[in-house]
């Protein structure tokens, strides 16, 4: 007890060091907590918009299918996969999809793109087609209603109401196929591949200018009540589909750049940490220091009188460990009070697209019981490492070295 | 009587090379019997303070032998020498002796806590040295609220509170006025002769060594002259 109440004491013999070293460990905790706060409100804002866009938590294919996008390689059996599906219990919502490459012609202008034919009233819960809509009418079932992207529909000198004639190839025959549209709504994404290239109508339409049954689907997306069962390999979902017929793949497989951008980004707050904890902890060590060299008469006096070599390491450490907790303290409630601001307030993005993902909205900060364990937790542990070195120089001391030298 | 610390040829020199080696401590031999109050006497240099610092273990000798108890300290390094010093000799130093920090009464605990002694047995051990100190009702000051004179008694108290064989002082009245000092010595000379403790001091004041019982002259290093008293 007396150790610790000499070391409580000495840290407040130079009280302006002291307090300098306190804002450089507490600052920098403060720091990462607010940079793992921005980190994680980023990564959250990152997947909503993979998976919120039109990507889904998973979606279900006939296997090959993805590599390029053939519509041979449609699912037969869509009655029986929903069937599945309504029965799972962890899934919020699924829709079905058929998709080809299409010639989207206008009166005056022709481009390649993307058709999806969507379930209207599924898709609401599933994907952001419906909140896209600019101006004019979500899709209600009609036979000819067509959604497409605003900078597509000015490439096509288009607008609401105007006819628009796709031109794809059926499935199985190969032979081409035409359908006439009219031009229900305008959709902005603000992702730049769906605003150039996709046009959006009824699955029923769809399927039957693609020349395919009820029952054939190309896709299924799904979304699950908790996001992070896509990211769970063995989730009933995954296990069910995935055969030598049908594969399931969660957006992380579906995304294998963004996964890895997502990776980066969850080693970004370790190697910020690292970085602005070795910054403190030679902060730490030279205040340490400049406290041994004030002292070593001192340190000279206690080792004469008996102070063993390591109870001299022990005293620098309860100091150490002293300084870290009180930091770690302020560090904690500065980091609430950032934390809660950027939580609140947010960080502005403007509209920007990220990896082909929209970021329209603000980056708010997020709490994570970490910033509060962890990170505390490792700056004590390097404070205290930090400490070691001068602690070390201090139990070396030479007791008849140190009384002379200093008087 | 029996020798409570004795050195044999005890050299300390510093530096390697012949020329400029400085001899400060040069084959000496003494002997401090128990319950001695023994003066090293001598001019600034002669060598009082390293003669010193090789009898408590402070300082390795170069050659020969420190023998406390029948203990050859010189071969003693590390946590074994801090424990011996802990345990067998209490330390008075010319000043700054305390830790700031710390109360009177603290520092006169300090070394019990290194010992082991239990906080009741500390507790009463230190109100009995402030009271043979003369310093009861200022064991809550810290250093710098104490005079010269009462910070050294609070050192005397902390070097005797752990009951060791033999107190070394150098020059412990060196930055006191001489009232001061005298009265210090005379606190020393009345606890040597009350606990039978022994004490060797460091000084080059006359009216300081005319207290002492044995006084040791030592002149470059060496012992000129070695009397009883």
């Amino acid at each position: 007890m007396l150790t610790i109440k000499l070391a409580f004491r000495n840290l407040f013999r130079n009280t302006r060091r002291t307090i300098l070293t306190v804002m450089l460990i507490a600052l920098s905790l403060t720091a990462l907590i607010a940079v793992d706060g921005v980190m994680r409100g980023m990564l959250t804002l990152l997947v909503e918009n993979v998976t919120g866009t039109i990507g889904g938590d998973a979606q279900i294919h006939r296997v090959g299918y993805r590599e390029n996008l053939d519509v041979d390689l449609f699912m037969e059996n869509a009655a029986e996969i929903e069937r599945t599906l309504q029965r799972d219990t962890s899934l919020k919502s699924y829709s079905p999809r058929v998709m080809s490459g299409a010639m989207i012609s206008s009166s005056y202008n022709v481009a390649a793109g993307l058709l999806y034919g969507i379930d209207a009233e599924r898709e609401r819960s599933t994907s952001k087609v419906e909140r896209a809509v600019l101006r004019g009418e979500y899709l209600a079932g009609g036979d000819t209603e067509l959604l497409i992207g605003h900078s597509l529909a000015e490439l096509l000198e288009v607008d609401l109401g105007d006819r628009i004639v796709l031109t794809l190839s059926e499935t199985i025959t190969g032979e081409l196929a035409q359908a006439l549209f009219r031009i229900s709504g305008i959709l902005d994404f603000g992702v730049r591949e769906l605003d150039d290239n996709f046009v959006f109508i009824n699955i029923a339409s769809a399927r039957k200018t693609l020349a395919m049954t009820d029952q054939q689907t190309h896709e299924f997306v799904l979304t699950f009540l908790n996001p992070e069962d896509a990211e769970n390999p063995e989730h009933g979902i995954f296990q069910q589909f995935n055969n030598t017929e049908i594969e399931a793949l969660s957006w992380l497989d579906l995304n294998k750049e963004i996964s890895f951008i997502i990776e980066i980004m969850a080693y970004s707050s370790l190697m910020i940490g690292a970085i602005l904890f070795l910054l403190a902890s030679l902060g730490v060590i030279n205040s340490i220091f400049m406290s041994i060299y004030e002292r070593i008469y001192e340190f000279g006096v206690i080792k004469a009188i008996g102070t063993r070599p390591s109870e001299i390491v022990r005293l620098i450490l309860w100091e150490a460990l002293l300084l870290a907790l009180i930091s770690c303290v302020i560090g904690m409630l500065l980091g609430f009070a950032v934390g809660s601001w950027t939580a609140a307030n947010g960080i502005g993005l403007g509209e920007i697209e990220f990896s082909g993902i929209a970021m329209d909205n603000n980056i708010l900060g997020e709490f994570h019981i970490s910033q509060f364990t962890t990170f505390p937790f490792f700056a004590v542990l390097l404070t205290l490492a930090a400490a070691l070195y001068p602690a070390r120089f201090a139990a070396k001391i030479v007791p008849s070295e140190a009384l002379q030298r200093s008087l | 009587m029996t020798a409570v610390i004795s050195t044999f040829e005890v050299c300390r020199y510093f530096g390697d090379d012949q020329e400029t080696m400085v001899k400060a401590v040069d084959r000496v031999s003494i002997a401090i019997e128990r319950g001695e109050f023994t003066a090293i006497v001598g001019p600034s240099g002669s060598g009082k303070t390293t003669l010193l610092h090789l009898l408590g273990g402070l300082d390795n000798p170069t050659s020969g032998s420190v023998e406390l108890s029948g203990t050859n300290i010189a071969d003693m390094s590390g946590a074994t020498l801090s424990d011996f010093r802990r345990d067998h000799i209490g330390f008075i130093f010319q000043a700054y002796n305390l830790i700031p920090v710390f109360s009177a009464e603290e520092n006169i605990e300090y070394i019990m806590l290194l010992q082991g002694v239990d906080a009741s047995e500390r507790k009463r051990r230190v109100a009995d040295m402030l009271q043979q100190i003369g310093l009861e009702g200022l064991g809550n000051r810290r250093p710098n609220k104490l005079s010269g004179g009462q910070q050294q008694r609070v050192a005397i108290a902390r070097a005797m509170v752990s009951r060791p064989q033999i107190i070394l002082a150098d020059e412990p009245t060196a930055n006191l006025d001489s009232k001061n000092g005298i009265a210090l010595l005379d606190l020393m000379k009345e606890l040597n002769q009350q606990s039978k403790m022994t004490f060797v001091f460091s000084t080059h004041d006359e009216k300081i060594m005319s207290r002492a019982s044995r006084l040791i002259h030592m002149h470059d290093g060496e012992i000129e002259l070695d009397e009883l008293r």
